[in-house]
């Protein structure tokens, strides 16, 4: 009756929802939807409530306010068996086999005794992890049990994963491995959401990010819509004046930067950030130099990066939540 | 349902591999072997021959306490010829009529080699030699040092070095250790007491017999001494006295019969015997097996529930089975693992029983008929169910709102304590079966598991047996409901335990 509007809906879409923890108000008033296959990082300072928003998705606790709709149904559990989920707090048991632990997971989630086995094991060599497939938990590192963990997670090929923190702790490498594993689960068309405060992850992973700060919705869009938050910079290095530069168009301001050589007084500055408007032509900015004659030692143009964007955009309240 | 299974597979499986578990499996049915084996191994052969040395000063005793301790030897080697006899020999039946069976007779008809001499054509071919127990007790030389002649204080003065084993008397040609020392002094006749004597008459003072020893537990060398010496003074008061010594000791052996009757049993059955006796005590031990079951799986079960707290294990498997899926599974895991455990403790209870029973002190026969008539197992398997699955789910409460063992510590002590209480009154229900203090326990759902186990034997009021059950699985229900509550809850829950009020808000809500 309802599998036309179930494909057609949306994989995840949360309508005003809120949750209290006594008097605390842990989220406030969240919407958003994910398109089917996407990407989406989910960012925010600690404390933000990213954990309380996916663990009220999965259904693991109920929300104050709202209506959640996974998989086009009212409930997670429902759909549980098409959710793939990492907590940010990770662990395993410690004597189990790693590739049982695997399979045992996947048997949750409705997966044969066999099936799960051979997907088990499947998982464990494409990701190199097969010499450990048959020791027990304890005797993997870090970086391989949180990898295991992922592929624990991921082990039933759900249509919607959610991952929370999947990076935290991991070295460089085995960051790539995860990265990998998540776009290779893209490339199946897997819906996924993932939480992170490391904006370099979702810059490179996601085309769309969900920013909340204090429980709040602050930003929802694409990476480039985040960026044009910023106003864009040119940087120039010059000993000459750059007072002309003062009264182009689309130039908004003109401000010293401060070296790591640290230039003394305010008379011999060498170092200048202008921020130019949306439509500002950074080339004007060129030829007016060469047009006054102000000798350039540097001239870069660049955009804002997330983290930029990040501090900006929940700055304050980033430290007010960390101190708290 | 289906994840709840799985679950609780994965609970049985993974602790069936604990080296705990395989250690719980046998460790009982070593313990019932040994208890079984080791204490006759131990009566027999364990027990050190111990040295004494006697000074007798009076010169009136040493040759009866010697004789007395011969006598015991005797009696020793008389039950060790029959237990021989009874193994080896091819008609038991007959040679127990043909064989002296006091002691008096088996020395009056020339002793062991007698005895031996009578049961050689009837042994079974391939019988080994008779092996004489050892004595006991054995005479050691008084070290040459030692005045005989010389007041009680200074002699034991003398022999205390020997008595602390810091130096060694001669026995049997090697050195040996002194185990005790018996004074007799000169005096020991102005030191009888006698009843309704003058105390003012007593002429000298003194501990009477002085017997050293170092060891305190073993007192079967004083017993025998003090029966001896105390035998014959009697026997010498009779003679001073002028009484008949042998029509006293005919008076003392004269007695009428006496018989315990069970008005519950059959007509012309009613005598009470050994197995009776057992029947009524071996729910005792059903009780003591009861409670260890639930109390190490109620271990198990807290230790599990707080591992995946703590490894936070459980959001996962919350976002996979729902916590009433987990909670189920979790109980049904471990309550097989119970089973198994108790299973395999039940087999080798019966093989034990079954390959010991016919020997000769014979607990083993009429335990394993009680065991094989009476409810006892099958009432055991209902009440250890029922009794796991309420205190595993008073565990599982705990155990979810916990995030370490040390914190589930303070909770299990309350618990551990209310258990205690059926251990306790183990002992006293037996004497009293339907009285007070059991009936009222068996009403109290926490404590109907253990009490009417121990009452199994002792035909409870129909009431009793079919209300108190009625009760515990009401009880046990509600138990579960309210585990349930709790663990939804508490097992997301991170940092400090909450306080019991809490927990019951969590029961409300």
């Amino acid at each position: 009756m309802y599998t036309n509007s179930q494909a057609d809906a949306p994989p995840l879409e949360l309508r005003n929802v809120t949750k209290f923890y006594g008097d605390f108000k842990a989220v406030d008033d969240v919407s958003f939807t994910l398109a089917a296959g996407s990407i989406c990082g989910f960012l925010g300072p600690n404390g933000a409530g990213k954990t309380t928003t996916i663990r009220m998705i999965l259904e693991i606790i109920k929300p104050t306010r709202g209506v959640i709709t996974v998989l086009g149904r009212p409930s997670a559990l429902e759909v549980r068996q098409r959710i793939g989920y990492l907590p940010e707090e990770k662990g395993l048991y410690k004597k189990m086999k790693t590739w049982s632990v695997i399979a045992y997971f996947a048997t949750l989630k409705g997966l044969t005794r066999k099936a799960a086995r051979q997907r088990a094991y499947e998982l464990l060599e494409r990701y190199g992890l097969k010499d450990f497939a048959a020791k027990p938990t304890e005797a993997l590192s870090k970086g391989m049990s949180q990898k295991v963990q992922m592929l624990a997670s991921i082990a039933h090929d759900p249509e919607l994963v959610i991952l929370d923190e999947p990076f935290s702790g991991l070295d460089p490498v085995n960051q790539q491995v995860m990265e990998e594993i998540i776009r290779d689960m893209a490339g199946r068309k897997r819906t996924i959401l993932f939480s992170t405060h490391v904006m370099q992850h979702a810059e490179r992973l996601c085309e769309r990010i969900l920013l909340i700060a204090k429980g709040k919705k602050i930003f929802d869009g694409t990476i480039a819509e985040a960026k044009r938050t910023l106003p864009r910079r040119v940087r120039i290095e010059t000993d000459d004046d750059i007072g002309p530069l003062r009264g182009l168009s689309g130039v908004i301001s003109v401000d010293p930067v401060e070296t790591a050589r640290g230039a003394g007084g305010p008379d011999n500055l060498t170092h200048w950030e202008l921020q130019i408007g949306e439509n500002a032509d950074p080339q004007a900015i060129l030829q007016l130099c060469f047009a006054k004659g102000i000798r350039l030692r540097g001239f870069n143009q660049s955009d804002p990066t997330l983290h930029e964007v990040f501090m900006r955009l929940v700055g304050p309240e980033a430290r007010e939540a960390a101190f708290r | 349902m289906k994840f709840a299974f799985l679950v609780a597979w994965r609970e049985y499986a993974e602790n069936a591999k604990t080296r705990g578990f395989w250690i719980g499996l046998f460790m009982f049915p070593v313990i019932i072997f040994l208890s079984v084996t080791v204490s006759v191994l131990l009566e027999t052969k364990g027990t050190p021959v111990r040295h004494y040395v006697l000074v007798d000063q009076s010169g009136k005793f040493a040759a009866i306490v010697e004789s007395r301790l011969e006598q015991a030897h005797q009696k020793q080697m008389l039950a060790a010829l029959n237990e021989y006899a009874r193994t080896y020999a091819a008609f038991p039946a007959e040679i127990h009529d043909a064989l002296p069976q006091s002691v008096e007779t088996f020395l009056s008809k020339g002793g062991g080699d007698y005895f031996l001499e009578q049961l050689k054509p009837r042994l079974k071919p391939g019988a080994p030699a008779f092996k004489a127990p050892r004595r006991p007790f054995q005479p050691a030389a008084l070290p040459a040092n030692i005045d005989t002649n010389a007041d009680l204080a200074s002699l034991a003065r003398d022999l205390k070095p020997y008595l602390r084993r810091e130096k060694n008397v001669e026995a049997g040609g090697g050195k040996v250790e002194l185990s005790a020392a018996i004074l007799i002094p000169r005096d020991i006749e102005k030191q009888i007491l006698r009843p309704r004597a003058d105390p003012a008459r007593a002429t000298a003072t003194g501990n009477g017999i002085e017997y050293w020893s170092a060891n305190l537990a073993d007192t079967r060398l004083r017993d025998e001494i003090e029966q001896a010496v105390n035998g014959e003074i009697r026997r010498r008061e009779y003679l001073a006295r002028g009484m008949d010594g042998a029509a006293i000791r005919d008076v003392e052996q004269t007695r009428a019969p006496f018989a315990s009757l069970n008005p519950s049993k059959e007509a012309g059955q009613e005598a009470v015997n050994g197995a009776d006796i057992i029947r009524q005590w071996a729910p005792s031990g059903f009780v003591y097996l009861l409670w260890v079951a639930i109390f190490a799986i109620s271990q198990m079960l807290l230790n599990n529930i707080i591992e995946e707290k703590s490894n936070r294990i459980i959001e996962v498997l919350l976002s996979s089975v729902t916590p009433g899926e987990l909670m189920m599974g979790k109980l049904l895991g471990i309550a097989a693992v119970g089973l198994t455990m108790v299973g395999v403790w039940m087999a080798s209870l019966f093989g034990v029983l079954s390959w010991k029973s016919g020997g000769a002190p014979d607990i083993a026969g009429p335990l394993l008929v009680a065991l094989k008539t009476s409810k006892l197992i099958p009432m055991f398997s209902i009440y250890f169910l029922l009794g796991y699955v309420m205190y595993g789910a008073f565990i599982l409460a705990l155990g979810s709102v916990c995030n370490t063992i040390k914190e589930a510590q303070n909770y299990m002590a309350m618990i551990t304590m209310t258990m205690m209480v059926p251990l306790l009154t183990m002992t006293f229900i037996p004497k009293d079966p339907n009285g007070t203090l059991a009936r009222v326990l068996s009403w109290i759902p926490i404590y109907t598991p253990f009490t009417m186990m121990n009452r199994v034997n002792a035909d409870p009021p129909l009431v009793d047996l079919v209300g108190t059950m009625i009760l515990l699985l009401a009880s046990t229900a509600a138990a579960l409901w309210m585990a349930g509550k709790i663990f939804r809850v508490g097992i997301l829950r991170t940092g400090q335990p909450p306080k019991i009020v809490e927990m019951l808000r969590w029961i409300k809500a």
